[in-house]
């Protein structure tokens, strides 16, 4: 009986989709246009918090001490940093430490290798390596770095050159929340107010058949359920059709937005989004669908 | 089998419209009745009363003893069932043929593909319209597209069948077709309540017959005549 129901249901549902031609086109197109906005605003949103990471493991704060400095002095500097709440955390990277990192660095370059141990010494400075833990602090720690008591001591503090990345990304994340939430309402009530009239105006057309539906003894849920499933169609098409545009979209947009020199470094990454905003989309889309249509059919089933 | 007490309906709106007033009667199992009356006096109301699409404004309405008012709205569907309904305007579905038309009452009410394919056939031959089958609504008469209606109307082996002026759209000779078709069905022992305002077929019906006006019975005969 229920399974008999569904299956009845389903097919008109998929007849009504395909015979009302021009309204489903107008349904998918509207929720399409509704979800990929929304998921523009999610991938930008997700990648944006991918550069940000990478960027921001990349980037921290290198105290370096003068040649002389001794390491207990250095490790005193370490404990006081430490203190910084701000501070997530403070490396100590000694000279001989430095000099191996910087041969495993440039292994396959003999030149550079000959050339380091051609010095006697070891040139390289020791230094701390301070990372923190929100990069709106840095500005805060390399000041505090440079006014403490240590600063006879160090060498060089280098952070300036992070400093505009890092400013950009804030400002990008920023942006693309507030925006992302003021839009993502916005059009989520368009396209239900959208999708729901649509749907509404299908009803309509089905007006006689409703009223015959009801006569011969149909229960509610065979009068609902195929414009139920109509909805589910339009979600499912409408995602995969969004899903389609989506990259290109966001290969499009990406430069305007974070700026061109990191379009590769977030493109590389969200490929593995993939399957999860396909199947937001997917809920999404069939939610809308669904919501409308049972909108749109209530006041249908009154007596 | 049906029996209106006391029945008063009232149209909020506008203004309060009454379409019955204090209607009481009674229906036994496999009467012919016919419901006669100008337009407006409260025929429809009443039909509609039976199928509860409408809910009366004071009085009680059983139904095989049931008090049908105080069904549940997911009992309405079952309800329906136990009641084939024939209108004027026939109300089929113009893209479905003569045999799916007559099918689809079995569909809505999640029967077996089985028991559609026996019954749909069996049922359009006792309308005669078994070389019809696979015509659509546009290419068969108006009498034929009301025998469809009633054919949909029986499939469900209701108790009662509920025609409203169904001959309203007909020639006389396919109406008294039809006429005859109602007398048949209503002889293999269906209850049959008839809303019509044709003089002639009342007459030649011989059979009960009410009389309403302006929402109240002011005649109730067994062998009635058409007299307004």
């Amino acid at each position: 009986m229920i399974f008999l129901t569904i299956s009845r249901t389903f097919k008109s549902g998929l007849q009504n989709f395909y015979r009302n031609g021009s309204l489903s086109v107008a349904a998918v197109s509207i929720l399409t246009l509704a979800l990929l906005i929304i998921s523009v605003i999610i991938v930008l949103s997700i990648s944006a918090n991918l550069g940000l990471k990478y960027i921001q493991d990349k980037i921290d704060i290198r105290v370096y001490f003068k040649s002389e400095t001794e390491e207990s002095k250095i490790m005193d500097f370490r404990s006081e940093v430490m203190k910084y709440k701000e501070v997530k955390s403070a490396d100590y990277i000694s000279k001989d430490r430095a000099l191996s990192e910087f041969k495993s660095n440039n292994v396959g370059k003999p030149e550079i290798l000959k050339a380091i141990e051609a010095v006697d010494e070891n040139p390289l400075l020791a230094s701390i390596n301070i990372k923190a833990k929100n990069p709106e602090q840095y500005d805060l720690i390399a000041k505090a770095v440079e006014n403490s008591a240590y600063k006879e001591n160090i060498a060089s503090v280098n952070y300036q050159q992070y400093k505009l990345v890092i400013d950009r990304f804030n400002t990008t994340i920023k942006t693309i929340r507030k925006t992302g939430v003021f839009l993502f309402t916005l059009f989520s009530l368009i396209a239900i107010l959208i999708t729901f009239n649509v749907i509404r105006m299908t009803i309509y057309n089905h007006g006689t058949e409703i009223e015959i539906m009801r006569l011969v003894g149909a229960s509610n849920n065979f009068v609902r359920l195929p414009f139920v499933f109509e909805g589910i169609i339009y979600g499912c098409f409408a995602a995969v059709i969004a899903m389609l545009l989506l990259f290109p979209i966001v290969k499009l947009i990406t430069p305007y937005i974070v700026g061109s020199s990191y379009v590769a470094l977030i493109q590389a990454d969200f490929g593995k989004y993939f399957v999860l905003i396909f199947i937001t989309q997917i809920i999404l889309g069939t939610l809308l669908g669904v919501v409308s249509s049972l909108l749109a059919i209530r006041r249908y089933l009154k007596t | 089998m049906i029996t209106f007490r006391n029945i008063k309906k009232i149209y909020t709106g506008g203004m309060n419209t009454v379409a019955l007033d204090d209607v009481t009667f009674e229906i036994a199992k496999g009467e012919f009745v016919s419901i006669v009356g100008h337009s407006g006096a409260g025929k429809s109301t009443l039909l509609k009363l039976i199928t509860a699409e409408e809910k009366p404004t004071s009085g009680e309405i059983f139904f095989n003893g049931e008090d049908i008012i105080k069904l549940a709205p997911k009992q309405l569907p079952y309800h329906r069932r136990r009641i084939g309904t024939i209108f004027q305007d026939f109300k089929l579905l113009p893209k479905k043929t003569v045999y799916e038309n007559v099918a689809f009452a079995l569909e809505v009410s999640g029967c077996l593909n089985k028991e559609i394919e026996k019954s749909v056939p069996q049922i359009l031959e006792i309308v005669g319209l078994s070389n019809k089958i696979e015509s659509y609504p546009s290419e068969i008469s108006g009498g034929e597209q009301q025998r469809t209606a009633i054919a949909r109307a029986l499939v469900h082996r209701p108790a009662l069948i509920i025609a409203d002026e169904p001959t309203g759209n007909l020639d006389p000779i396919s109406a008294w077709g039809i006429i005859q078709l109602l007398l048949k069905i209503n002889k293999l022992g269906t209850t049959v309540l008839l809303a019509t305002h044709v003089k002639d077929i009342v007459n030649n019906i011989k059979r009960r017959v009410i009389t309403l006006d302006q929402g109240r019975i002011i005649r109730d005969h067994s062998k009635g005549r058409y007299a307004i």
